[in-house]
């Protein structure tokens, strides 16, 4: 027998404890890593933080599909001069990736600080290295993705385009290590550069700004410090190159692919230039690290 | 009962300043209220209960676990809620508490699930789905509450809970914090408002210039000042202090309605009940009075 609806109540359900699984430090860190992941990539956010993520993906995968796309009409009759992007090539899409993390290291970390949300989370736990290595974390897995993304589009659209898919795949081996690790040296070096910046400030604009402004002067003072040195007897390459901040990721990403310096670049011909690329690129990485977990160590209440 | 907080010869020294000073501390699981005016060393306390803060000298165990030797394992244990406005104002409550819950080793289904109830718990179960941002101070405080219990803390710790409430959002956070000892959720309630602790919890802790003044439970300090309050209307008072002045007891009156009298024994009670039949009056009310928190906190603190 069903109850009258004239004889409704209202409970109050009261408060249940919790008595199922619970996980400790590894699951909180895993927690905010998450939580900082959804954040970049605008997940339950507004519409305006899907705007950066989304459009980094565009510009990451468009030309990847557009010259798969070529490839793929022209495949009976090549056009003229036509070539496939190299693998190299494409991991140099490295503006539209600063650009993002420009607007998404801001994002994760400046809040918490300028809303004073950090007492909140260091109350969970956690510590200050958990929280420093969720929101690196997170930032790499985004600019690792919309790096490797495109590859594989590449990778697989070459070799459909190819005359035999079996041959492609035995031919290029080496770009199934070179590729995932290029673009993790590439996504390491932007997500503990673009954390230790925001670290800095509660402000998201300053941070930004401060981020660009660093790779913009010091790409700015390298060239003008090897363009000078160029006008001289000497044109081997330049050690003043390594100041370019912006270009030691894509230094590094020619070891893996080449093994040495690729021949444009301002370091090529200078004895050593892949070793001291490399030793900055590990000192760079190094003090972004050392300047986060300092922010981190301790909480301000 | 065994003690949730223990602390023996807890010091912490900032440069210029002693926040804590060698304090003895055995606070029983239920609801205790932590008093004291600001710089008193409060916030010090939490941060080192929380093991965000080393101290300079002594040891504090919370839930029998020494902070110093395990303070993640501590920290999963407590709730905390700040006085300063902590919230991301860009995410909704639900995100919020859920978000906390994770935090504190809940898996995600169960942390959404115990973020729903607990916004329900608090009050919040409509706005749950609204941006912090635009919640008013009672709203954030209550959801502040909710992600400090989301996790279902041993012990939380609530800095101010009342702060900046109106009167009507104050009682109902205090008769939340009041649910939450019935919950089994043990309490510690920083404040500087005497009365709030007075009325919610069952024991007391006063600082003052990092010196420990009081640890008692509450009813041992509001203890009877031989003096009872008389109520038999506006009307009538003068003529009842009258009356009982001739009678030989002492009374006072700070307003036109109460009289406050000083009695040493059964007899002036009953005397007292005689005037009132005397004189035919309406007895309202005949209470002891009790010390007031302020009284103790006065009486008790070190002078400067």
């Amino acid at each position: 027998m069903s109850t009258p609806a004239s004889t409704g109540a209202v409970y109050d359900r009261g408060y249940r404890p919790y008595d199922g699984p619970r996980g400790g430090r590894r699951a909180a860190t895993a927690a905010l890593y998450r939580t900082s992941l959804r954040r970049a990539i605008g997940l339950r956010r507004p519409w305006r933080q899907k705007v950066a993520p989304a459009a980094l993906l565009a510009i990451a995968v468009i030309p990847a599909v557009v010259n798969v796309g070529v490839g793929y009409l022209t495949r009976d009759t090549p056009a003229e001069g036509f070539q496939f992007i190299t693998y190299r090539e494409y991991l140099g899409v490295s503006s539209a990736l600063l650009l993002f993390v420009a607007l998404v290291a801001p994002e994760l970390l400046c809040p918490d600080r300028r809303q004073r949300v950090l007492p909140l989370i260091f109350a969970r736990p956690l510590t200050g290295r958990d929280y420093a290595l969720a929101k690196i974390g997170a930032i790499f897995t985004c600019v690792f993705a919309f790096s490797y993304l495109p590859q594989v589009v590449l990778y697989v659209g070459q070799m459909l385009v190819s005359d035999g898919a079996l041959d492609y795949l035995t031919d290029n081996t080496a770009v199934l290590w070179q590729v995932p690790v290029a673009a993790a040296l590439l996504a390491l070096f932007y997500a503990v550069l673009g954390v230790a910046v925001a670290s800095l400030t509660g402000r998201r604009m300053v941070a930004g700004a401060t981020l660009l402004g660093i790779t913009l002067v010091s790409s700015t003072v390298a060239g003008i410090l090897v363009g000078a040195a160029g006008e001289g007897p000497v044109d081997d390459g330049d050690p003043a190159a390594l100041l370019n901040i912006l270009a030691l990721p894509l230094q590094v990403r020619d070891l893996v692919f080449l093994g040495h310096i690729h021949e444009d670049s301002a370091l090529s011909g200078l004895s050593g230039g892949g070793g001291m690329a490399l030793a900055c690129y590990t000192a760079v990485v190094l003090t972004c690290i050392a300047v986060v977990l300092s922010r981190y160590r301790s909480v301000e209440q | 009962m065994a003690s949730i907080v223990r602390a023996r010869g807890l010091t912490k020294r900032y440069p210029g300043v002693t926040a804590l000073d060698a304090v003895d501390l055995d606070l029983p699981a239920g609801r205790v209220g932590l008093v004291g005016a600001n710089g008193a060393g409060k916030t010090t306390l939490f941060r080192l209960l929380l093991g965000l803060s080393r101290p300079d000298a002594g040891t504090v165990d919370v839930c029998g676990i020494p902070v110093a030797d395990d303070p993640i394992g501590v920290r999963s244990l407590i709730g905390y809620m700040p006085e300063h406005d902590c919230l991301p104002l860009d995410q909704t409550a639900a995100d919020v508490v859920a978000t906390f819950g994770e935090l504190g080793g809940l898996p995600v289904r169960a942390a959404r699930q115990r973020a729903s109830e607990v916004l329900d718990l608090v009050g919040l179960d409509e706005a749950r789905f609204r941006p912090v941002g635009g919640f008013s101070t009672g709203m954030r405080q209550r959801t502040k509450l909710a992600q400090a219990i989301v996790a279902d803390p041993k012990l939380v710790l609530l800095d101010e809970p009342t702060a900046g409430l109106d009167p009507s959002g104050r009682e109902e956070m205090l008769a939340l914090v009041d649910r939450l000892g019935s919950f089994g959720i043990a309490v510690i309630l920083a404040t500087h408002l005497l009365d709030d602790v007075a009325r919610v919890c069952d024991h007391v802790v006063m600082l003052d210039g990092g010196r420990l003044v009081t640890d008692s439970p509450t009813q041992t300090l509001l203890h009877q000042t031989g003096t009872v309050t008389v109520d038999v209307g506006p009307a009538a008072a003068q003529a009842l202090a009258a009356a009982l002045t001739a009678r030989g007891l002492a009374v006072t009156t700070d307003d036109t309605i109460t009289l406050e009298v000083t009695v040493s024994g059964d007899e002036d009670l009953d005397t007292i009940r005689d005037v009132v039949a005397d004189l035919e009056l309406p007895l309202h009310r005949l209470t002891n009075r009790l010390t007031s928190l302020d009284d103790v906190f006065v009486h008790q603190a070190p002078t400067p």
